[in-house]
């Protein structure tokens, strides 16, 4: 037990480091933009106007008392820390005056989502099928699979977004291609809303999910043909272990520990949101909110979605740490070497 | 293989499918029935800060969603086409034309009877008062400068009298009262005058002056619903009929190629821009819908000149015989192919090819332009050449036949008139003349370095302009030329305010297209206003191009009224200056690929009947809806 609590500061330490390193290489990236978000908003405001050129200056000035940009940047890197240790990333400067925390909070449960199911599904559409295809290596219908997996694999992700797109939106019009949710439904927990939301969701899950599950489908498969082959379970087979109760936990068990890893890595990721899905579906995500603060200088909203981000990341592997003792006794036994050590 | 839905339609799987699906199976918007909807692009994209509708605040969120199109008002309307009724000048809440005394320093406005807010409030001179007033007292509201620097007092003799004693003489204070795009709008005094800091108001939801109310938006800002007001007769608009569409919607269509599937699809009635290719795409597969022109170039043509502008604080082109010489080695024809494709409209002189334009400049002056020598040291060239645009409309034909007219007054408003001849004699002579050397088939400047131009670009924001540049590097790399291109991306703006360029594919001039004036760009071009190297420049001159010449031409046009026949005179002279100076090289109008689809709607404007501007994101665009029917 003593052994786990070390073990735990340990992780726990590494966590905080992890967040803190990364933030302050984003607060330095952010900084050193060349795009400037007050530049940026009177390009915005004077592009089509008739303002006189003597106004522009008084303009400047004005945006920049307006965004708390007039400190030195020691101040403001003070003063974010401040903000950032009680949850408040300041005022949007692409969206002013809207918290970046309001901006955030209204993408976040659409790209979580989305990307959680379509993650989930393909973990488990390719797990299940890999682990078949595996352990059943002469099944024909696992062999199709494995070629439709091998052939859908390298498929760059946004050609295969855009042939669902032309077929289910274009060729055969049965599915919207943009939004999150039908317009004019109030987004609340109605049938409606709920329904609406489903069928947006799906062309840009069922490109996720056929885009990832053939990784997940080919590293399943390689893991089974290997744990296939190991003594224990030549030793089940001989002693008439019936097949389903071999797959299922002489096999399957035992090759799932590092696709576990993969998935808590994988759903750490859904915070940065995906771009690519977001930009072809008009989905309303995180992805391209941070795009789009990026394009505009926006480095408080870029600061507040990579902080979430990066503290998302650091956690799955701080839990998965935490976790993988209890499932895997191998690294207990390292852990504990290293204490007595 | 071309794909088309039809030729898809033919396979078995489809037509099985089919049989078991509802026709129009996609779900367009919940609870509007279609036939009374209109649903158009707004160019702005995604609205972050979706719920505020505050846009005299300096960081106003999203204004092409409706919001200035449907619902704000102001004294007066300019349209970059002919114009409702044929008149391009429209007095909206004013009754009148601003009325200035001698020497512009006063400007009276007699206002317009029974115009009333959504809310039942009259509208009278105390709104235009309140509006003015809380400007200049508010440093963090978007026109303080403007009013601040011009507006010594405005008072309200009466409910419908508004006078304005400027600082300095104006003659055109009223352009910031006059609709082009946008303008300083009205703001409801009886809402305002209660918020004690107007600019942290929201102003959610907006009180409205015009014919339409917000009946609904997503919190994500991907649409917003606006609805005809019940009373829009109390509204300026009412002049010209009640309003078609009994709802507008305005939505974030996404990329090109999608806006191009909702418009096949009928969901989306007019797209505010796509790619020449979308554009050609919808020509082929779609009945219904037309851009401005029925053929080529389809486009709705800005008046904006985009062009290849010199950083002017670069020694290297401040000599005139090296810009003329970069000039002389663009080819045009490949410029218009590789940008849209072939359809756009050229312009040689630094006035877009556009409204009045062609009429009071391009045609006026191409007796001029054809004459005009150019003395390159060795030997004095005509440089112009006539009909390039018919030329570039011949080379179109053959591969697109009858969408590409015949009539030459059309071809000539289509593909412009001409431009100047590529003469790589000519621009050797001239890049001689001024000190450079060809070394081993490189030019050299005349300290012996490599004569290198970086030409910057937008990149994927704007593809059309960035290929042009494109092209243009191409031209000048064949001669001989260290020249690149610069993908600028994210940071065009701020380097084009730097000045952290040596040119720049952009526009420097844009006009009201509707009136010969060109007051709206030409005055920030004065020399009082060229930034310090290493200052920001403020907008158009983005050249930082300073001349004495061009200094005595604004301030003449500053004693002129807007009206008065002379401005025609003074935008001669300065077109003039500019062909002679060649402080930019024009190259076309900023078309626009506006696409409307007449399957739900009729009475849309086009270049046979150019009532106004049908570009989604222009403020004027308002007038289009007074035009527009069901389609029987």
């Amino acid at each position: 037990m003593l052994a786990y609590g070390r073990h735990l500061l340990k992780r726990l330490g590494q966590f905080v480091l992890v967040v803190f390193i990364g933030v302050n290489i984003t607060y330095i990236v952010t900084h050193a933009t060349p795009i400037n978000p007050v530049e940026q908003t009177i390009a915005a405001v004077t592009n089509f106007g008739n303002t006189s050129p003597d106004a522009i200056e008084d303009m400047r000035r004005s945006l920049k008392a307006l965004y708390g940009l007039e400190g030195n940047i020691w101040e403001q890197y003070v003063g974010f820390w401040g903000r950032v240790l009680v949850g408040d990333f300041g005022p949007s400067l692409s969206a002013f005056p809207t918290p970046v925390s309001t901006l955030i909070g209204r993408a976040l449960p659409w790209t979580i989502g989305l990307l959680l199911v379509a993650t989930v599904m393909a973990w488990l559409l390719g797990n299940l099928l890999g682990g078949l295809a595996g352990y059943f290596p002469r099944s024909r219908t696992f062999r199709v699979v494995g070629v439709i997996a091998m052939a859908l694999h390298p498929i760059p992700y946004y050609i295969v977004a855009f042939v669902l797109l032309i077929i289910f939106g274009f060729l055969w019009p049965i599915l919207p291609i943009a939004g999150g949710s039908g317009m004019n439904i109030r987004q609340a927990f109605t049938a409606e809303f709920v329904l609406s939301t489903l069928k947006h969701s799906i062309l840009p899950a069922l490109s996720l999910v056929l885009a990832s599950a053939g990784g997940w489908f080919i590293g399943m498969r390689a893991l089974v043909s290997n744990v296939v082959t190991e003594d224990y379970v030549t030793y089940a087979e001989l002693a008439g272990v019936p097949k389903r109760r071999i797959l299922g936990f002489y096999v399957m068990r035992n090759a799932l520990a590092p696709q576990l890893t993969g998935l808590a890595m994988s759903l750490g990721a859904i915070f940065n949101g995906a771009i690519i899905t977001e930009q072809v579906f008009g989905y309303p995500g995180v992805g391209t909110l941070l795009v789009e603060a990026v394009h505009k200088g926006d480095y408080s909203l870029v600061l507040g979605v990579t902080t979430v981000s990066i503290i998302a990341v650091a956690a799955a592997v701080f839990i998965i740490d935490l976790l993988a003792p209890l499932i895997d006794p191998r690294v207990r036994a390292v852990d504990t070497a290293e204490a007595h050590a | 293989m071309t794909l088309t839905r039809r030729s898809a339609l033919l396979s078995p799987l489809a037509l099985t499918a089919l049989a078991h699906l509802p026709a129009a199976a996609q779900e367009v918007i919940a609870g509007l029935p279609r036939r009374e909807t209109i649903i158009l692009e707004n160019p702005e994209g995604t609205i972050r800060n979706s719920g505020w509708f505050n846009i005299w605040a300096l960081n106003a969120g999203g204004q092409s969603t409706g919001l200035q199109q449907l619902t704000l008002d102001t004294l007066w309307y300019i349209d970059p086409d002919r114009g409702i009724d044929g008149q391009a000048w429209d007095n909206s809440l004013a009754a009148a034309p601003p009325e200035y005394n001698a020497d512009f320093t006063e400007m009276r406005v007699r206002l317009r009877d029974g115009i009333f807010w959504s809310d039942g409030v009259e509208f009278t001179s105390a709104d235009v008062v309140h509006t003015v007033q809380t400007q200049i007292a508010h440093r963090t509201l978007r026109w303080h400068a403007i009013l601040a620097l011009n507006v010594e007092q405005v008072t309200a003799p009466d409910a419908r009298t508004v006078v304005f004693r400027l600082r300095r003489p104006n003659s055109r204070f009223h352009a910031q009262f006059t609709v082009r795009w946008g303008a300083i709008w009205i703001m409801p005094k009886h809402v305002f005058e209660r918020q004690a800091d107007p600019a942290r108001f929201d102003f959610n939801p907006p009180i409205s002056l015009s014919a339409y109310v917000l009946r609904n938006f997503d919190p994500n800002g991907k649409w917003y619903i606006w609805e005809k007001r019940q009373d829009w007769r109390r509204t300026s608009l009412a002049r010209f009929g009640e309003p078609g569409p009994r709802y507008a919607v305005y939505v974030d269509p996404g990329p090109p190629d999608r806006r191009v599937i909702s418009q096949l699809n009928h969901e989306l009635d007019v797209i505010h821009d796509t790619s020449p290719e979308g554009v050609f795409t919808l020509a082929r597969q779609s009945q219904t819908a037309r851009g401005w022109f029925r053929g080529l170039p389809y486009a709705h043509p800005d008046p904006t000149l985009p062009s290849v502008i010199f950083n002017h604080q670069n020694a290297l082109f401040q000599n005139r015989d090296v810009r003329w010489a970069l000039a002389l080695l663009i080819d045009i024809r490949a410029v218009s192919m590789a940008s849209y494709r072939g359809a756009a409209t050229i312009s040689a002189i630094a006035i877009p090819p556009t409204g009045t334009h062609p009429s009071d400049y391009h045609s006026a002056l191409e007796p001029w332009v054809a004459d005009f020598e150019l003395d390159t040291g060795r030997q004095k060239i005509k440089p112009y050449e006539a009909n390039v645009g018919r030329a570039i409309a011949d080379s179109l034909r053959p591969s697109m036949r009858d969408q590409i007219p015949t009539d030459p007054e059309q071809i000539a408003r289509s593909f412009g008139l001409g431009w100047w001849r590529m003469n790589q004699q000519a621009a050797a002579e001239l890049l001689e003349r001024a000190g450079f050397r060809r070394v081993n088939n490189q030019w050299q400047t005349a300290d012996g370095r490599p004569f290198s131009v970086r030409l910057m670009v937008e990149g994927e924001a704007r593809p059309i302009m960035t290929r042009a540049g494109t092209m243009i590097v191409q031209n000048w790399r064949q001669f001989g030329i260290d020249a690149r291109v610069d993908v600028a991306q994210g940071t065009f703006f701020d380097r084009r305010g730097a000045g952290d360029f040596d040119t720049l594919i952009g526009w420097s001039v844009e006009t009201y297209g509707g009136h010969p004036d060109l007051s709206y760009f030409l005055d920030s071009w004065h020399s009082a206003y060229v930034a310090q190297p290493g200052q920001v420049q403020p907008l158009r001159n983005w050249g930082r191009w300073r001349a004495p010449e061009l200094d005595a031409l604004i301030e003449r046009m500053r004693t002129v009224g807007f009206n008065d026949p002379r401005t025609v005179e003074v935008g001669k002279d300065f077109a003039k200056l500019m062909v002679r100076e060649m402080p930019i090289i024009p190259l076309m109008a900023y078309n626009v690929f506006t696409m409307m689809d007449e399957h739900f709607w009729t009475g849309f404007p086009n270049a046979e009947n150019p009532y106004t501007n049908p570009v989604t994101n222009w403020g004027n665009s308002r007038y289009m809806f007074t035009r527009l029917r069901p389609r029987a």
